[in-house]
C-alpha cells in the first residue's frame, strides 16, 4: 500500500514552490500526496513567521492536526521552523523541526525515517536550490526559485534572519528548470524568490536573466511574482513589453508616507514609486499593479496613513495586501517607541481595506469587453476558473480543461462585493 | 492524487548542489585598539579576518556575552587590514554601553558585512559626489575616501558642535564642510540642511545621505526642489 503524504503550506510563493518540489519528489518516491493531514503518513507543514498572526496560523495547522488524531510522522518547516526552532520541538516533541536550508532534504528524512534508521538530527545535507523541478504540483503555475534571502533589513522583517543572506541560483540551472517543467507541460512559470530584483549570479543582473528567459525558444509565458521596487534599469522596462511577459507585477509599496519609508529603511521613495508605476502604465495602460501595504508602523501619524489611503486611488491597484504592523523581535522596528495602539491599526486596517476592494472593483471594470487569453486552473458546479495575463479571476460558463489556455471576452463582472470575478466567454 | 496531474515519466534531474545556505556568518574579533574622538564617542578598531567588504556596507557589532548587536558602518577603507567602526555611546542602549565598556584585547561578535550604500560602479571616474551626513552617518563617508582617494566629492557634514567633527583631517579641507548648529566654530554655522538651501551642487552629481530620519527627509525635499532626480539620491538611515 501506498504511503501517503500531507502539506499545508503557509504564506509566500517561495513557500509554494518549495512545497510543490517536495510534493513532486514524493510523488517520484511512490507517496500519495494530498493536501491535508487526514489518513497521512507524514504531514508537512511549511509554515510562515512574516507577522504574529503567520505564527498562529502555523501552530494552527499544526495543533488542527494533532487534535484530529494525525498520528503519523509530522515536520514542521519553513520561515517559523527556524525562527522559533527550540519553542517548536519543546512543544512538539515528536515533530521534526526542519531548517529552511535542509527543507529540501525532507523526502530523504521521511525515507530514512520510514527505513528505521537513526532520528536524523537535521544533518541532511539540503541547500536552498536543491529543489527538483516539480513535475506534480498544487499549482497550474509552475514556480521556479531564482533567489533565496535578504540583505536589504527593512526594519520592520524578520525574513533576513530566518531566510538569511541574499543568494541567487545560477542562470544555468534557472534556465533547465523552466525547459523541464514547459516540457512537463505547464503554460506560465512564476519567477520567484525573496527578493527577486537583486538576483546577481555572477555580474547577471535581474533583467539580464529575465531576457534569456524569454530567449527560451519554448512555448510558455512568464509571470513575475513580488518584487521590490529598488533596482529597476531600463533594459527590465523594456522587456516588460515582451510578449511571453504578462503585464502584472506586485510591487510592494509598504506606506506612500516618505518618512515612514524611510524609517522602514525601505530604499525608495514615494515618488521613485510613482514614476515606475507611470512608466507601467505607459508601456500598457491596464498593467496590473498588486501591492502590499502595512498600516500602523511605528510612528505613522494619521497624515502617513492618509497619504497611503490616497496612494490606493492614485495609483489604481489592482489589489492590496493590507497588514497590521506586527512587532517581530529582533528587528529594528520592535525598539521603536511610539507605537500605534492597536485598536487604530484595526481601524486603520479596515479603512484601508474597503478603499482597495473600490480600487480593486473599479480596475477590474476597465476589462468588460476585452479580451484575453485565460489559464484554467479550476472546473466545477457547471463553470472552469482561471486568470488573464493581468491576473485577474475569470469564470467561464461549462467544463474547460484545466491548464489550458483559452481565448475569451469578457462579459461583466460578478456582484461579489470583495473579490468579484470577471464573466466571459469563448473566443475563437 | 486527484488534482495533480498524470505522472511525467520524464527524468527529474536533481538541482546541481549549491553551497548548504545562505546563513549569516557570525564570528568573534579581536579588539586592536580604541581611539577615544569624544567623551561619549569612540573607535573600535578590530580584527578583519576574511570579511572583505564595499565602502558604505555595515556590520552588526555586538559584545561577546551579549545577544544583542547594532548595525554600524564600517569606517575603515575596503584595502585596510583591520575593521574600524564609529560607535557614539547612546544612553541606556544595549549594546553601545557594553562596547564601551570593553578593553583593547578583548573581544566583539562580528556579522558579515551587507547592505547596498555603496559608489555605483558604472558612473564614469570623475563623476560629482555630495556626500551628506548627521553626527556619526559621517563613518561610510570616511570609509568611501579612504577607500577611493580619487573621488570628486563635496563632504557636508552637520553637527550640535565642532568637537564631533570626528577625524575631518582625513578629508580634503577644501572638500569639506563642517555645519555646527550649537555654536559658530564649524565652516557654517547651522544645520546641513539650511546650508544646503543656498548652496546648490547641480543636478548631475549624486547625493548620498546618511544620518537620522529628519535630516534625509528634509534632504530630498531640498534637492527635490533644486531638480535632483531621485534616482541620484542615495540615502542610509541612521537610527
Amino acid at each position: 500500500m501506498k504511503r501517503k503524504v500531507g502539506f499545508k503550506t503557509l504564506g509566500c510563493r517561495l513557500n509554494q514552490f518549495e512545497t510543490d518540489a517536495l510534493a513532486s519528489k514524493f510523488v517520484n518516491l511512490g507517496y500519495d500526496v494530498v493536501e491535508d493531514s487526514k489518513d497521512t503518513d507524514v504531514f508537512v507543514v511549511n509554515t510562515c513567521t512574516v507577522t504574529n498572526q503567520s505564527d498562529q496560523k502555523s501552530r494552527y495547522v499544526v495543533n488542527k492536526a494533532l487534535n484530529q488524531g494525525h498520528g503519523g510522522m509530522l515536520i514542521i518547516t519553513g520561515c517559523m521552523a527556524n525562527h522559533h526552532k527550540e519553542q517548536l520541538e519543546k512543544r512538539y516533541p515528536n515533530a521534526y523541526v526542519i531548517n529552511n536550508d535542509q527543507k529540501s532534504a525532507i523526502p530523504q528524512l521521511v525515507e530514512a525515517h520510514f527505513n528505521k534508521e537513526i532520528k536524523p538530527s537535521n544533518d541532511h545535507k539540503g541547500g536552498v536550490f536543491s529543489y527538483a523541478p516539480a513535475a506534480e504540483t498544487f499549482h497550474t503555475r509552475s514556480m521556479i526559485k531564482i533567489q533565496d534571502g535578504c540583505d536589504n533589513y527593512c526594519t520592520f522583517c524578520i525574513i533576513p534572519k530566518v531566510r538569511g543572506r541574499a543568494v541567487s541560483r545560477s542562470v544555468d540551472d534557472i534556465l533547465e528548470n523552466i525547459r523541464q517543467v514547459v516540457s512537463f507541460g505547464y503554460k506560465e512559470v512564476v519567477i520567484t524568490g525573496v527578493n527577486i530584483s537583486r538576483y546577481n549570479d555572477n555580474g547577471t543582473n535581474f533583467s539580464a536573466l529575465l531576457k534569456q528567459i524569454v530567449d527560451l525558444d519554448l512555448d510558455f509565458r512568464v509571470r513575475i511574482s513580488s518584487i521590490e521596487p529598488d533596482s529597476f534599469d531600463d533594459e527590465f522596462f523594456e522587456l516588460l513589453k515582451h510578449p511571453k511577459i504578462t503585464p502584472h507585477l506586485h510591487l510592494c509599496l509598504q506606506s506612500a508616507s516618505e518618512s515612514v519609508l524611510l524609517k522602514m529603511r525601505r530604499m525608495y521613495t514615494y515618488k521613485l514609486y510613482q514614476r515606475i508605476i507611470e512608466r507601467l502604465r505607459t508601456i500598457d495602460p491596464l498593467f496590473n499593479i498588486t501591492t502590499d501595504i502595512i498600516v500602523g508602523f511605528p510612528e505613522e501619524s494619521v497624515a502617513d496613513f492618509q497619504q497611503s489611503l490616497d496612494a490606493v486611488n492614485e495609483m489604481q491597484f489592482g489589489h492590496v495586501h493590507t497588514f497590521k504592523y506586527s512587532k517581530r523581535e529582533d528587528t529594528r522596528a520592535a525598539r521603536m517607541t511610539n507605537v500605534v495602539p492597536e485598536k487604530e491599526k484595526t481601524k486603520r486596517s479596515e479603512e484601508l481595506r474597503q478603499v482597495a476592494v473600490d480600487a480593486k472593483i473599479k480596475y477590474r471594470k476597465q476589462f468588460i469587453g476585452k479580451t484575453q487569453q485565460v489559464l484554467i486552473d479550476t472546473v466545477k458546479d457547471g463553470y472552469s476558473k482561471g486568470y488573464g495575463e493581468y491576473y485577474i479571476p475569470v469564470k467561464i460558463a461549462g467544463k474547460l480543461k484545466k491548464n489550458q489556455l483559452y481565448n475569451i471576452q469578457i462579459l461583466d463582472m460578478e456582484n461579489d462585493s470583495i473579490d468579484p470575478c470577471l464573466r466571459a466567454k469563448i473566443v475563437e | 492524487m486527484e488534482r495533480f496531474k498524470k505522472m511525467n515519466k520524464q527524468a527529474i534531474i536533481m538541482s546541481k548542489e549549491v553551497p548548504v545556505a545562505n546563513k549569516i556568518k557570525t564570528d568573534l574579533h579581536e579588539i586592536l585598539d580604541i581611539r577615544y574622538l569624544t567623551d561619549s564617542t569612540f573607535v573600535l578598531r578590530i580584527e578583519k579576518k576574511e570579511l572583505d567588504f564595499e565602502a558604505g556596507q555595515h556590520v552588526c557589532v555586538g559584545p561577546p556575552n551579549g545577544i544583542h548587536t547594532r548595525e554600524y558602518s564600517i569606517y575603515s577603507a575596503e584595502q585596510d587590514d583591520c575593521l574600524e567602526i564609529l560607535v557614539k555611546e547612546v544612553e541606556n542602549g544595549l549594546v553601545s554601553p557594553s562596547l564601551k565598556k570593553l578593553q583593547k584585547g578583548g573581544f566583539v561578535v562580528v556579522e558579515e558585512p551587507v547592505g547596498y550604500f555603496t559608489i555605483n560602479k558604472n558612473l564614469p571616474a570623475n563623476q560629482k559626489y555630495v556626500f551628506i551626513a548627521s553626527g556619526t552617518g559621517i563613518s561610510p563617508f570616511h570609509s568611501f575616501v579612504l577607500s577611493k582617494p580619487d573621488l570628486n566629492y563635496t563632504l557636508l557634514h552637520g553637527v550640535k558642535y565642532a568637537e564631533e567633527a570626528y577625524e575631518a583631517d582625513a578629508f580634503n579641507k577644501e572638500d569639506y564642510v563642517l555645519c555646527t548648529s550649537q555654536e559658530s566654530k564649524g565652516d557654517y554655522n547651522g544645520r546641513v540642511t539650511d546650508y544646503l538651501k543656498t548652496n546648490s551642487f547641480g543636478k548631475d552629481a549624486h547625493y548620498y545621505l546618511c544620518g537620522n530620519c529628519n535630516m534625509i527627509h528634509d534632504v530630498y525635499d531640498i534637492l527635490e526642489e533644486q531638480g535632483v532626480s531621485t534616482d541620484n539620491i542615495h540615502a542610509e538611515v541612521y537610527f
